[in-house]
């Protein structure tokens, strides 16, 4: 029965299988000139060719209970409670790519979903230009995507990810999906595998949810990163490292005054000035391992950030997700954790001012486990259907990667998530 | 046999099915090429884009055969042991992210064959019954 629901598919759906062949998979713009292929000995089709390509997630999201709001990460400054939502999930994405020559591409790519604002305002996130000087070396520069994290620059594609979306304990904390600069990319043989590095530097273009109404404008902040990967057979392994220097200071000051406002509008970080952001470092590490052999994938990565202010705790963070595919259907079961580590808060003259350092860091703190079970079914060529549920079990004070907290909050929740995904 | 089984098996033949099950795919390149063999590993560097050099130190371009052929997927089963479905998401991934580019694919037979004459840099897969003195197999899969 597995081997016949392989064959059909393909047969049965054979228009979306030509059209996203044409879009997806050459390069063949589906408006533009029609390819030469007729011609005998012209391998490559007319340059300079155009090809558009899209993908997409349709998700509804509920939890069992009000007393937090759950996100998919901190960009998004509402989540879902115990009514169903579209917000945290759904996602549209274009893209056109325009080959130049076989070796020079420029990519354009446009994405619209909830983030900072309470808005869906369409963002640019790529839109660069890259060069393959050979096989093993290419350039890239423009607005990139960043990869703190291995998977971490197809966060958004949901047709590419196994699960509804990538660990929330682990790729929540990232609030980075692009830079404005190059990037450097080499492959060496090694052994019988490849060793392959990534090199990247640039500025940040973009603003994030700070607090429910606030945001924080990221723009000018410094971001330098790389990454080492190893590939052997079904192996790869990586490590990876990157650090980004904040220019522009969070919304601090606001975010007392428009709360209870208890310094009665004196500005909070001329009180306590180590709380600042500006001119600091945040250093993220990390691991992966991933092990790919036909139906079987399980993924395993650990990472490390380390904050040189006290306003974010420093954390650390994990998640082993496994997947086995039965035909069209893919069962996955996961386990994720994240957990801030408690440092000295800065002191100061007065007891009023310490207890608001103190109820600032909080804001800050988790400490949880999450435990995921899903199947993804690959209904068509190009669409598949997913069903997950997240049992989210946590310490009461584990309230960063959560919204609008209520006082019944206890640390615990359990998400379902309905998703469709596509590309095209 | 019933009549229902015959039913079944005629379906069965109409959909291709036959066809797929005896589909042999052999990785192939241009007889002028200068490449003799390759190893089942730098097939799949090739084909999923990760490292796409011959060992004659030239640049491979990777052909594959047109959409639903069970050649194919006869292929990325072989290959990798991978459904379509699952090369799919693998190059939505890398395309979505601004990286490698998926094989060229040809629309028909007869555009694999010429893509695959027209350049020695190309490599490709044929059914073993299609080989003719055009081509060099470099990779056979164990049966």
């Amino acid at each position: 029965m597995k081997v016949i629901a392989r064959k059909f598919r393909p047969i049965l759906f054979p228009s979306l299988r030509k059209s996203l062949a044409i879009c997806v998979l050459t390069g063949i713009s589906l408006g533009g000139p029609s390819p030469s292929w007729a011609i005998d000995n012209e391998v490559l089709p007319e340059l300079p060719d155009i090809s558009l390509h899209g993908f997409g997630t349709l998700g509804i999201t509920r939890s069992n209970n009000d007393n937090a709001q759950f996100i998919r990460d901190l960009t998004q400054p509402q989540g879902a409670g115990a009514q169903w939502t579209a917000k945290v999930d759904s996602v549209l994405g274009v893209q056109a790519n325009v080959r130049f020559s076989p070796r020079t591409e420029a990519v354009l790519q446009a994405v619209t979903r909830y983030h900072g604002n309470e808005s869906y305002q369409p963002e640019l996130t790529w839109a660069f230009l890259k060069h393959d000087f050979s096989p093993d070396f290419s350039l890239r520069g423009g607005r990139l995507g960043t990869e703190f994290y291995m998977l971490g620059d197809s966060r958004l594609v949901g047709y590419s990810n196994l699960s509804v979306r990538p660990p929330p304990d682990f790729y929540g904390t990232l609030v980075f999906s692009y830079i404005d600069g190059v990037d450097v990319s080499a492959t060496l043989p090694v052994a019988s595998g490849l060793l392959k590095s990534k090199l990247f530097a640039g500025q940040s273009p973009e603003k994030t949810t700070f607090a429910p109404d606030l945001l924080w404008n990221l723009q000018g902040s410094t971001l330098v990163g790389g990454y080492v990967d190893y590939l052997s057979g079904p192996w790869q392994v990586r490590l990876s490292h990157a650090q980004v220097r904040f220019e522009l200071e969070s919304p601090l000051d606001a975010a007392v005054q428009a709360g209870s406002n208890p310094l009665s509008g004196v500005p909070y970080l001329s009180l306590v000035p180590e709380m600042a952001m500006a001119n600091r470092l945040s250093h993220f590490s990390s691991i992966g391992l991933v092990y790919d052999q036909g139906p079987l994938n399980v993924q395993f990565m650990l990472n490390q950030i380390r904050h040189d202010s006290p306003a974010y705790a420093d954390s650390r963070a994990g998640y082993l997700m496994a997947a086995y595919r039965l035909g069209a259907l893919t069962p996955y079961l996961g386990v994720s954790r994240s957990l801030s580590i408690l440092e000295a808060l800065p002191t100061s003259a007065s007891a009023l001012v310490d207890a608001v350092t103190k109820v600032l860091a909080a804001r800050r703190y988790t400490d949880q486990h999450t435990y995921t079970m899903g199947g993804r079914w690959d209904v068509q060529k190009s669409l598949a259907l997913k069903a997950q549920v997240d049992w989210i079990r946590g310490q009461p004070s584990s309230v960063f990667l959560f919204k609008n907290r209520q006082a019944g909050w206890d640390g615990n929740m359990t998400v379902v998530s309905l998703a469709l995904d596509f590309v095209f | 046999m019933t009549q229902r089984t015959l039913l079944i098996l005629i379906l069965l033949s109409l959909l291709g099915l036959g066809a797929s099950v005896n589909a042999e795919p052999v990785v192939v390149v241009n007889a002028a090429s200068a490449v003799k063999q390759l190893s089942q590993d730098e097939v799949i560097n090739i084909f999923l884009g990760r490292y796409r050099r011959l060992p004659t130190g030239e640049s491979a371009i990777p052909i594959d055969q047109p959409e639903g052929s069970p050649l194919r997927a006869e292929f990325y089963r072989k290959l990798v042991n991978k459904d379509l479905n699952e090369i799919n998401a693998y190059w939505s991934r890398l395309i979505f992210s601004g990286r490698t580019s998926p094989p060229l694919q040809a629309a028909n037979l007869a555009n694999v064959m010429s893509l695959l004459t027209g350049s020695a840099s190309s490599i490709g897969y044929l059914d073993r019954s299609q080989v003719d003195k055009r081509f060099r197999i470099v990779l056979e899969f164990p049966p």
